[in-house]
């Protein structure tokens, strides 16, 4: 068990490398002349051989990697060009909000979403699978800003139930900091819910189709203990690797979510830094995003043992 | 006894060779439903010129924040442009969008993923890319190439390419193994059968399903994305009418003219919605050991 | 005596595309208390139905009992509601499947598949129940039983796996053990295991037992009394002795030739008899059959066979036939 936590950890090492080669290389190798893009149209030639050496791309090239690889291990991101304060310091200071917005969102989804899956898988082809399936699909295909809008429109703006927009810490009192979440959290976690329902019921269906089921019937076992323990244990695994693969929806939707309800989170950090062109601070955040993504997959696939015996054994 | 012998005769005559347009449409509900909607839709951009009853990047001051009218269809922005006109305009780019994506990840990921069900040592190249690839994000990744270079739609369609290769990629590589692995390739690779051989007279026959399947979702998903680009002004540029765009801008005046964000968020859901659909009943009808799973 | 079971006239019908299957066709038979009764036929004959209707165990959306009654001591099953129904599974009737392989749940260990049984039925806490698994892993003669019950059904054997079927399946104490081919998926010599292991028990528990099978040795091996099916219907029924020494119906005396047989002499000779089968082809189930269901294939078949079913004949001896030809 160990070898096998210990082998999936190691496998994430090449997955990093990638990522920050790919991050590093990007700016080298991007067309035209970064640095003159990033300083701008009417940039002076001062100003772009300026912004040539923050970018650090005045030294030859793998001096530049070896650099920035001896920075990045030291959690040193560099420095943002227009406001000169350190990346960490600023992704730091914007992480709480994108965190409480992802798990709140993530809890909601899964909580929600699994337990539909597996009515729907109950009764398939009654009435109540078709209408959670159709919802499923109508879901999926919502873009995560125009539901958030509509839901605006409705709650906030014409029944005037919750706020439009903003975002309040935790400090601030439990319900206000709820309040404001609840919106974003639906809005981000409609498409997810329907991606994670939709598995759970095509899961679901497979596993009540094998023999086990029908033993377990045969015993004649309670309908929750045949259906939660018996079938669900074993349909499990491809939900959790949906919810694993479902991480990327959530983190490209964050930045979305975090725009159209302005919290001040990692998602508006983003927007701000590209319509700036601030290289540096995107860097950063991609490294975080994708640090964050392969964990949550590392996660994933460690319980995949708990799950799954054959896979232990 | 005899009547059984008529039904067994009967079993073994071949089917008729009519083909009614609505037993199809009845056989495949999803595939009409989205099909029909999709060619609606490429109706709308491609006679562009001929639907919109105004001129959509027109400003007309004195018109701003009209709503719906005989006039203005879905009314105006804080422009006085006409919505729908832009809305109509607007389906062009997420069509094109969403169609050379498509086009471009499917070759791209087609020729990647033959190389990796093939060769082993590109295998293992590749695959650590994709995977390092598929670590980040699309939106972010898209962001990122976008930051370091002019707008432009060819910028765009490049930057949403890059992410969803991958997924192409895997899904070739996945078909290619498991014929590879069949009994029936291995006695032709024993009696020298070539290898382009192989693989155009049995490999690639065999991706071409799931390869169709897999890059109306990627369609779909490039059009998401587009509209997600440029609603955070990092899309084409603020001047083309994009749907993604429009939403962007009716942002400031929502509250007093919700019909500039949810009409064309209403259009960019039902495209979204109709291409998912084109690709579950695709998917459905070329791959039923699949539908059966989902 | 009443018999423990009383299936009387029952029809099990599918809904298929293409037409109502009528899978089992008015089949009637008892089965006494600690009796071990064979149903045997060809595969698609109905006799796995007949079993799972028994229990009630056909799934709503694909079949149905038609008709008939199904008495278990004294109690008619068909109308019960389905909260009674799973009271009695597991606890007083109890069945095993053919394929061990994938009968056990993958992920949960032996322990728990057969301690969770006695804790639904006999409502004693979860450790009794693995004290009572223990004890029936021992029954079942399964070697290192403490081990094994934390253990998962892909580390054992397939011969075991049908042992830890067995023991989940009389962890109750079940009255009637129904035993659908449970030895076809296994090697012959785990087979002989199985069957002699399912004897010793019944001998020590009083359990009855259905044995469904296709195979007649196991059949002659195993069971006191046979009943012979065809084609949804049953045709012949008796002592498990006089069935293999006097078998009346055209269809159990095609079975019987159709074993192949050691001749060694024969062989020696050069004159070895050739497999002698039943021509003609088993009548498809979506169509009412019109009096006897063997006429098609029978040698005897006259027009009466074809337009009238023949009634149960008792030829003497517990041995009852349908057949125009040979009881009349």
């Amino acid at each position: 068990m160990t070898a096998y936590i210990v082998r999936r950890l190691f496998a994430t090492l090449p997955v990093m490398a990638v990522v920050a080669l790919f991050v590093f290389f990007l700016l080298r190798f991007a067309p035209g002349d970064p640095a003159a893009i990033i300083a701008g149209d009417d940039a002076t030639a001062e100003s772009i051989a300026a912004v040539r050496v923050k970018l650090g791309l005045d030294r030859p090239v793998v001096e530049q990697f070896g650099v920035w690889l001896w920075d990045l291990m030291r959690g040193d991101m560099g420095v943002s060009i227009f406001s000169n304060l350190p990346v960490t310091r600023l992704i730091a200071q914007r992480v709480e909000p994108t965190l409480a917005l992802s798990l709140s969102t993530l809890l909601v989804a899964v909580a929600l979403a699994i337990p539909i899956g597996v009515v729907a898988a109950w009764k398939a082809r009654k009435l109540v699978d078709r209408v959670v399936m159709g919802f499923a699909v109508l879901g999926f295909a919502m873009p995560v800003f125009v539901l958030a809008y509509v839901l605006i429109y409705f709650f906030a703006v014409q029944w005037q139930l919750l706020p439009v927009q903003g975002y309040r810490p935790i400090g601030e009192g439990f319900w206000p900091f709820v309040e404001c979440l609840i919106l974003p959290s639906v809005a981000l976690g409609v498409t997810y819910m329907a991606l994670i329902a939709r598995i759970t019921r095509a899961s679901m269906l497979e596993v009540l189709q094998q023999d086990y089921i029908r033993t377990a019937n045969a015993k004649g076992l309670a309908t929750d203990r045949v259906l939660l323990l018996h079938a669900l244990k074993n349909a499990a695994v491809p939900i959790v690797t949906v919810i694993g693969i479902g991480i990327a929806l959530l983190i490209s939707g964050v930045v979305i979510t975090e725009t159209v309800f302005n919290i001040p989170g990692l998602g508006r950090l983003t927007v701000d830094a590209v319509l700036k062109r601030d290289y540096p601070i995107v860097q950063g955040l991609i490294l975080v995003f994708a640090a964050a993504k392969v964990l949550v997959n590392l996660i994933i696939d460690i319980s995949y043992a708990f799950l799954d015996p054959r896979i232990r054994y | 006894m005899a009547a059984s012998a008529t039904s067994l005769a009967d079993d073994l005559a071949p089917p008729s060779r009519r083909f009614s347009l609505l037993t199809a449409i009845r056989r495949n509900p999803t595939i009409a439903f989205g099909g029909i909607l999709l060619l609606l839709l490429v109706f709308m951009a491609v006679f562009a010129p001929l639907i919109a009853t105004h001129d959509p990047l027109r400003i007309t001051p004195v018109n701003r924040l009209r709503p719906p009218s005989e006039r203005w269809w879905f009314g105006t922005d804080q422009f006085g442009r006409d919505v729908f006109s832009r809305t109509v305009y607007g389906a062009r780019v997420s069509l094109i969008v969403g169609l050379s994506v498509a086009a471009f990840s499917s070759l791209l990921g087609l020729a990647l993923g033959l190389a990796c069900g093939y060769f082993r040592r590109v295998d293992a190249v590749v695959m650590r890319v994709m995977d390092g690839l598929m670590a980040i994000p699309s939106i972010l990744l898209a962001i990122a190439l976008i930051t370091l270079t002019r707008p432009g739609l060819g910028i765009v369609i490049v930057a949403i390419v890059i992410p969803e290769v991958p997924r192409i990629v895997r899904v070739v590589r996945a078909v290619v193994l498991s014929i590879r692995a069949q009994p029936y390739i291995e006695s032709a690779i024993a009696g020298g059968t070539r290898n382009l051989k192989l693989l155009l007279r049995h490999v690639l026959p065999n991706t071409l399903a799931p390869l169709i399947v897999q890059s109306t979702y990627v369609c779909a998903s490039a059009m998401l994305i587009e509209a997600g680009l440029s609603f955070l002004g990092a899309g084409v540029p603020p001047e083309v009418p994009s749907w993604g765009n429009i939403i962007a801008q009716g942002r400031t005046f929502f509250q007093i003219a919700p019909w500039t964000i949810l009409i064309p968020g209403a259009f960019l859901a039902v495209t979204v919605l109709a291409v998912n659909l084109l690709g579950d009943g695709l998917r459905d009808r070329l791959d039923p050991r699949l539908a059966r799973r989902l | 005596m009443t018999a423990l079971l009383e299936v009387r006239d029952l029809h099990t019908q599918f809904n298929t595309l293409d037409g109502v299957v009528r899978a089992v066709d008015g089949v009637s038979f008892d089965l006494s208390r600690g009796e071990t009764l064979g149903i045997v036929g060809e595969s698609g004959c109905g006799k796995s139905v007949t079993a799972l209707s028994i229990l009630r165990l056909i799934p709503a959306e694909t079949g149905r009992i038609a008709s008939g009654s199904i008495r278990f001591d004294g109690r008619e099953l068909t109308g019960l509601d389905e909260e009674a129904m799973k009271r009695l599974r597991g606890h007083h009737i109890s069945m095993i499947f053919q394929e061990p392989m994938t009968s056990l749940n993958p992920v949960l260990t032996v322990g728990t598949q057969i301690a969770e049984n006695v804790v639904r039925h006999l409502g004693v806490p979860w450790k009794a129940g693995r004290e009572r698994a223990y004890e029936m892993l021992g029954l079942v003669r399964i070697a290192d039983a403490r081990r094994r019950l934390d253990e998962y059904p892909h580390q054992l054997s397939g011969g075991m796996r049908q042992r830890v079927m067995i023991a989940m399946a009389l962890s109750c104490d079940p009255q009637v053990l129904i035993a659908d081919e449970p030895t076809t998926a296994l090697d012959v010599t785990i087979q002989a295991q199985i069957l002699d292991l399912m004897l010793e028990l019944k001998e020590k528990t009083g359990t009855a037992i259905v044995l469904i099978t296709h195979d007649l040795g196991v059949v002659a091996e195993t069971t006191e009394r046979v009943v012979v099916m065809y084609a949804g219907r049953k045709v012949e029924e008796a002592p498990v002795e006089a069935l293999f020494e006097r078998p009346l119906h055209p269809y159990t005396v095609g079975l019987m030739r159709a074993i192949p047989r050691l001749d060694v002499e024969a062989d020696i000779a050069g004159k070895r008899p050739r497999l002698q089968e039943i021509p003609g082809l088993v009548p498809i189930l979506t169509r009412p059959i019109i009096g006897c269901a063997f006429a098609a294939r029978c040698p005897l078949a006259t027009g009466r066979c074809r337009t009238e079913a023949p009634p149960f004949v008792d030829a003497g001896g517990g041995h009852t036939v349908a057949c125009w030809e040979v009881a009349p």
